[in-house]
Order: C-alpha cells, then sequence, then structure tokens
C-alpha cells in the first residue's frame, strides 16, 4: 500500500499517539488534566495540541512537496503556547520527532526517506516559528512600557526623544 | 479533577519534568521570564517596611532576618487569630482539586503548583505541621509528616512561597468552582503579608506602593504634571470635537469627586478612556450643571497595598476619604478599575470607614438611588452612565463606533468581586451595534484573568504573562476568527494596558478599549463641530478621505 495511504488509513491512531507523547513532555499532572479535558476554552493547552497535529499531519499526506509557510501556519499553535512555557528551544519543538517512531510502529515497516524527510521539514517549520515566537516575546518586552508610558508623556512634552536627524 | 486527584498523593508525586522528585523535597528552580524583580530598598524604606535590603531572588542567599522563622511563626499565629476567613480556608480544605484545573496560570504555564490547591498547600503544609494538634503529633513519627500533609517552614519553603504566591493574580476564578467556597486569593493576599514581613516583595508592586504613599499615585507624578496631562489632553479634545473640556481640578463644595486609576492618566490605551471621562464631564456640567472634580492629591483609584499586606491597603485608601471630606463633595465617583473596585467594594468601609460625611448617593439627574453604594458611598462610573443612558439623558452617535466590533472582558474584580456584569455592557451596546460574547465559560463569573494584576504587569515576567493569558487570548482569538471582532472592551487600568501586549502576541488583530472611550466618541457635546475623527486621531467610519 502507498504510503500515503497507510497514514490516511491510520490516522487517528498515529495522531492520538502523537498527542500523548506531545502532552508527556508536560509533568504528569498536567499531561493528565491536557489529556482529559474536551472543552476548547477550559483546556487551551490541549485542544491547541490537538489542532495543530491534525493540520500538520493532514498537509504531510495530502500534499507531495511541503509548503513551509503553510506547515509553520499549522503549527503556529502549539509552538507559540510552547514557546512561553518552560520548554528549552529542544523541548519545545521536540515533539515533532515523536512522529517518526510512531509511524514506524503502527506501519509496522519503516515508512521510508522520503517520509522521513518530510518531518524533518516539519521541525524545521516548527524551530522557525518558535524562533519568530521568541523574537515577538523579546520585543514586546523591549517596547512595551516606552510605548505606553514613554507615549503619554511625550505627547504632553515631559520627555522628548532624540530623533534619528538630530544624531547625524 | 476531582475523581482522579488525591492530593496527598499527588502532592507526593508532583515531577517537574525535567526535574524530578516531590515538590516537598525539590529546591524551587527560580527562572526569569516568571519571577518579578526583588523590591527596592528605598521603597521599602518609605512606608517603615521590614528588611530593606538589595537583594536578587536568583543568589541563594536573599538576607533574611537571623529569626526569620520565628517572624514567619508569629505572622501566621496572629493572622490565625485575625482573620476567621484564614483559619477556615487552612482548616476547611478537602483538597478535592475542583479548583485544580480552574486557575489561568496552571492552565498557560502547565506547572502543577500553580493549581490553585498546591499554591495554597505551600502555605497549608506549615499550618498543618506547627499549628495543629495532629500535625505535630504526626512530626514526631517517621514519615508521619507527609501522611499529614505537613512540612516545616525552611529557606526552601519560603522561596517556593514567594515564587509561587507571585504567579497568583488574586483573580478568585478558582473559589467560583470551590464547593467550599475557599477563597485562594486570600491565602495568596496572607501568603504575600507573612513574605513583606521579611521584605520579600516584588519590585512592580513595592515601588508604585511607595510612589503613591509618598506623591499620590503609581508613577510618583507630582500634581503639576497630573494636571499639565488632563490639559494635554483637553488641547487634543478640541482639536477632535471643538470643545474645551477643561477639567477642575480640587473644588471645594463640588457636587461629586471623581477618582481613577492613574493608568488612565498616564498610559496609552487608557489615557483614551480617560478623555472619554472628561467629554463625559463637560456634557453633564453644560447640560444638567453638575460640577464634577479631579483630584491632585487623590490622584490614584488603585491601590497596590492591597497586593502588599491589610495595613498598607488601609494606608493608602485612605486619602480618598480624607480628599473627599476636605473637599466637601456629596459622594464619589469612580473610574474603570480593577482591583480598585473590590477594595472599595470589599474593604473601605470597615477599613476607613464609616464616611457618614458623605451622602448616600443619589444621580442628581435621574434620581436614581445607588442602593449598593449606600455605605461605601463610591459609584462605578459604567453603573452612572448606564442610568444616564436609561434614562435618555445622554445624546449619542452610535456610527462613530460603527466600525468597532466588540466583546466584552469582565475584568475580574468588578466581576467577581461586586457583581458588576450588566452595566458595562448596556454601555458598550448603547454607544456600538456590533457586539459578541465570548464562550460563557470565560466571561461573567468564570471570567479568565488577563495574567497580569495583582502587580504582575512587569516586563521582566513576560512569558508568565503570557502563558497566563492564554485561556483569555484563545477566547478572544475565537471570537475574532468567528465573527470579525477587531475590539476588546474592559473596565480596568491593568486590562487596557495587559490585554493590549496579550493580543499583540496571540491575536494582534485585535485592540483594546476602555468603555469610556467608546462613550467619548459617540456622546454629542453640546456646541461641537463635526468630527472627522475618533479619540485616537483616526478616521471616523466614513470620514476615511476627509482633510484634516
Amino acid at each position: 500500500m502507498n504510503i500515503n495511504k497507510s497514514l490516511e488509513k491510520n490516522r487517528k491512531k498515529i495522531i492520538d499517539q502523537w498527542f500523548e507523547a506531545t502532552i508527556k513532555s508536560y509533568p504528569p499532572e498536567t499531561a493528565r488534566v491536557l489529556g482529559r479535558i474536551k472543552n476548547r476554552f477550559d483546556n487551551p493547552v490541549g485542544s491547541a495540541t490537538q489542532e495543530s497535529l491534525e493540520n500538520v499531519f493532514d498537509q504531510l499526506f495530502s500534499e507531495n512537496t511541503l509548503d513551509p509557510e503553510k506547515l509553520e501556519d499549522a503549527l503556529d499553535t502549539v509552538v507559540r503556547i510552547r514557546a512561553v512555557q518552560k520548554f528549552t528551544a529542544s523541548d519545545a519543538v521536540g515533539f515533532v520527532f515523536e512522529l517518526k517512531d510512531i509511524v514506524k510502529n503502527i506501519l509496522e515497516t519503516a515508512p521510508g526517506e522520503d517520509f522521513d524527510r518530510k518531518v524533518d521539514q516539519v521541525a524545521l517549520a516548527a524551530f522557525n516559528r518558535f524562533m519568530k515566537c521568541r523574537e515577538s516575546i523579546f520585543l514586546i518586552k523591549a517596547t512595551e512600557s516606552k510605548r505606553r508610558i514613554h507615549k503619554a508623556f511625550e505627547r504632553a512634552g515631559l520627555v522628548t526623544e532624540l530623533k534619528d536627524e538630530d544624531l547625524l | 479533577m476531582s475523581d482522579e486527584l488525591k492530593p496527598d498523593e499527588l502532592l507526593d508525586k508532583v515531577d517537574h519534568t525535567p526535574a524530578s522528585g516531590s515538590w516537598m523535597d525539590t529546591t524551587v528552580q527560580i527562572r526569569p521570564g516568571i519571577f518579578s524583580y526583588a523590591a527596592k530598598p528605598d521603597s521599602l524604606e518609605t512606608l517603615g517596611a521590614p528588611n530593606p535590603r538589595q537583594w536578587n531572588p536568583l543568589d541563594d542567599d536573599w538576607q533574611l532576618p537571623e529569626n526569620w522563622q520565628e517572624i514567619i511563626h508569629n505572622g501566621i499565629k496572629e493572622r490565625l487569630e485575625k482573620f476567621r476567613t484564614f483559619k477556615i480556608f487552612m482548616d476547611v480544605c478537602v483538597r478535592c482539586g475542583a479548583c485544580a484545573d480552574k486557575c489561568h496560570f496552571f492552565l498557560g504555564t502547565g506547572d502543577p503548583l500553580n493549581m490553585p490547591v498546591l499554591r495554597a498547600e505551600l502555605l497549608r503544609s506549615v499550618y498543618r505541621n506547627d499549628f495543629t494538634t495532629a500535625g505535630k503529633i504526626l512530626a514526631k513519627i517517621p514519615g508521619g509528616q507527609k501522611l499529614g500533609g505537613g512540612r516545616p517552614m525552611t529557606v526552601d519553603v519560603l522561596k517556593q512561597w514567594w515564587y509561587y504566591f507571585f504567579q497568583c493574580t488574586e483573580c478568585r476564578r478558582c473559589s467560583v468552582f470551590c464547593p467550599y467556597g475557599i477563597d485562594t486569593a486570600e491565602i495568596t493576599i496572607m501568603g504575600r503579608e507573612l513574605l513583606n514581613l521579611l521584605g520579600l516583595n516584588i519590585d512592580w508592586i513595592a515601588t508604585p506602593v511607595s510612589n503613591c504613599y509618598q506623591t499620590g499615585n503609581h508613577l510618583g507624578i507630582q500634581p503639576h504634571a497630573f494636571k499639565d496631562m488632563l490639559d494635554f489632553f483637553t488641547e487634543d479634545i478640541e482639536e477632535i470635537t471643538g470643545v474645551n473640556v477643561a477639567p477642575q481640578f480640587n473644588v471645594k463644595g463640588a457636587d461629586i469627586l471623581f477618582i481613577t486609576p492613574s493608568g488612565d492618566v498616564f498610559a496609552d490605551p487608557g489615557t483614551y478612556t480617560c478623555q472619554g471621562y472628561m467629554i463625559l464631564f463637560k456634557y453633564l456640567k453644560d447640560k444638567y450643571d453638575l460640577n464634577v472634580t479631579w483630584s491632585t492629591y487623590a490622584s490614584e483609584g488603585g491601590n497596590f497595598g492591597f497586593f502588599t499586606s491589610h495595613e498598607t491597603m488601609k494606608r493608602l485608601n485612605a486619602k480618598m476619604y480624607a480628599e473627599a471630606k476636605r473637599l466637601g463633595v456629596k459622594w464619589i465617583l469612580g473610574g474603570e478599575c480593577g482591583h480598585m473596585w473590590r477594595v472599595i467594594n470589599q474593604y473601605m468601609d470597615t477599613m476607613n470607614g464609616p464616611a457618614d460625611f458623605l451622602e448616600e448617593p443619589v444621580n442628581p439627574i435621574t434620581g436614581t438611588k445607588f442602593e449598593n453604594a449606600k455605605s461605601t458611598k463610591m459609584v462605578h462610573i459604567t453603573e452612572f452612565t448606564a442610568d444616564l443612558i436609561k434614562h435618555g439623558k445622554l445624546e449619542l452617535d452610535k456610527s462613530r463606533n460603527s466600525n468597532r466590533i466588540m466583546t466584552f472582558h469582565d475584568s475580574c474584580n468588578p466581576a467577581r468581586g461586586m457583581g458588576l456584569l450588566e452595566e458595562p455592557r448596556y454601555c458598550i451596546k448603547s454607544v456600538c451595534d456590533n457586539f459578541f460574547e465570548m464562550p460563557e465559560n470565560t466571561i461573567r463569573e468564570q471570567t479568565f484573568c488577563c495574567g497580569s494584576g495583582a502587580g504582575l504587569n512587569a516586563g521582566e515576567n513576560i512569558e508568565l504573562r503570557m502563558a497566563g493569558a492564554l485561556p483569555r487570548a484563545n477566547a478572544v482569538k475565537y471570537v475574532h476568527d468567528k465573527f470579525d471582532v477587531n475590539t476588546l472592551g474592559t473596565i480596568c487600568a491593568i486590562d487596557r494596558a495587559a490585554l493590549s501586549t496579550l493580543c499583540e502576541y496571540w491575536v494582534p488583530e485585535v485592540e483594546v478599549y476602555g468603555v469610556h472611550e467608546l462613550v467619548g466618541n459617540a456622546l454629542i457635546l453640546p456646541g461641537e463641530k463635526k468630527r472627522t475623527t475618533d479619540l485616537r486621531m483616526e478616521p471616523l467610519p466614513g470620514m476615511e478621505d476627509e482633510d484634516e
């Protein structure tokens, strides 16, 4: 059977196991909650993780060539969350690689180099998105107070900042 | 959770991946991005607070007083005798776990010690060990401490307290779900009060408290600068409307004293909400001769003393009544603020009251008695404005807000702390055509916190704030995706700042507005010129092509 067809046939099983493996990166008490509650507003991390994994997985077997931008968008929901949690960079995106073993075990055969390459592409897209989120956090951190307080003071003429032309 | 978590088992098993072991044995890992900087000694000295010194939470040595354990022990003892709630909350919890998955910080960070039950256990375990007979007996038996859920007070325990009591915004969502009605926020309040006995505050709280105590507001802005800011807004509003709305300050014999958080005066986008108040007061002056005064002395509605200790809260709150008395006003009108309203509604009257020199608040224009404010003598501005709108006393042009597709974030303290649910919605619907609610388990009593309240809106703890904001942002994103919502209305100064940042990270298409900014846009001032822009100087709907 064609690998894509096998993936499609085992979609639910693979995604379920991938989800389990992903939430195991949290402490066990947390993982239990993330896996149990179905309402997306009572369990935003669990539902976002589920949603992202499904979207990414569907791209894996429905397309011959992966579109990096589309992949990043699909990963955004889960990676944006993991970027502000207690993960190292490798732990934050490492869940992607779990897919290789899961698929291998479920299909009971090595899915082939092409599949492995696709998973690697997903991991790279996840890392790209992770970095964008971190950069966004640093930017927000750097500009937040200035944007608020400083701007109001500036408008009132209480403070002033040198402009580019003053510095030249 | 209730079917799964047996807290004693759970407490032993908490595994801090990648670290391992029980929370009772593990040294807390204080992580940059999560904790806030320590209080500066100068700020503690202003208030005569204990143990002012330069210290760093990442250092091993926190420079505690030699007898710190005795101070904490006596501190707990004193508070158990003084506050019945504290005693009950220490004893009554059956650790059913109903609160465990209700906290935005737990849901967002995934850290099990942010489950309200476990955060409370940090303190409760010491209480059990030191203050209960069972705990004292069990402590003598090998393994008895764990059996009784008690543990002795050590430096590591103290560090856990500090780390996790400053990861709680005292929002009280967990208490809504507690079958015993335990208010975990009060446990955090006590925990922080105890930490303050050792000089363990964070600077984002201590310095605003110090400024407020010395100068009158969180930023330490002096009266002339406070007035300068409002004068500047007056110029802006005149440019937009053609009407001079200059406010009056410190006027003796005015009808009403208006007090709002200083965030409205100094921080965007609260400044536009402030302009909304100014337009409203000018309208009421011209139409109904209502005389509202601002104060440069009581220039802060917020009260970060609430996040420090009961005593500090009382000291800061006192100036509201003192100023109302000095000016001889009839009653006090309060602006759009969050925790200020919990302090007023729940503490002010007993702390600094009775304010028998003030009148029971009556709206002089409509005759409505504000029964709920009968005792505190302080009325929320959305109640006041909703009453005016209900009686047809305001002339409004909704079309000026027609580009705003609204949803409303219930701020924790006005919603859960005083039950103010309908009035802000009524105001918004009266000045905007497009309004969509977020899902029901994320609004009203069940509202999710912004993740930055209770003094945690600092910059250095940005990861904590963004993680804590996730449940709220998740619901905002839902209404944005489904209904094209582009505006998040709110009635809290911290929210206006915090939600703007959370939207920037999670839902960048959504902007944050105070309710009175929308009212200010819609209100038709007597004698105004044709407006072409809103208060943010952005073109009004249909005016995009108008020249300046």
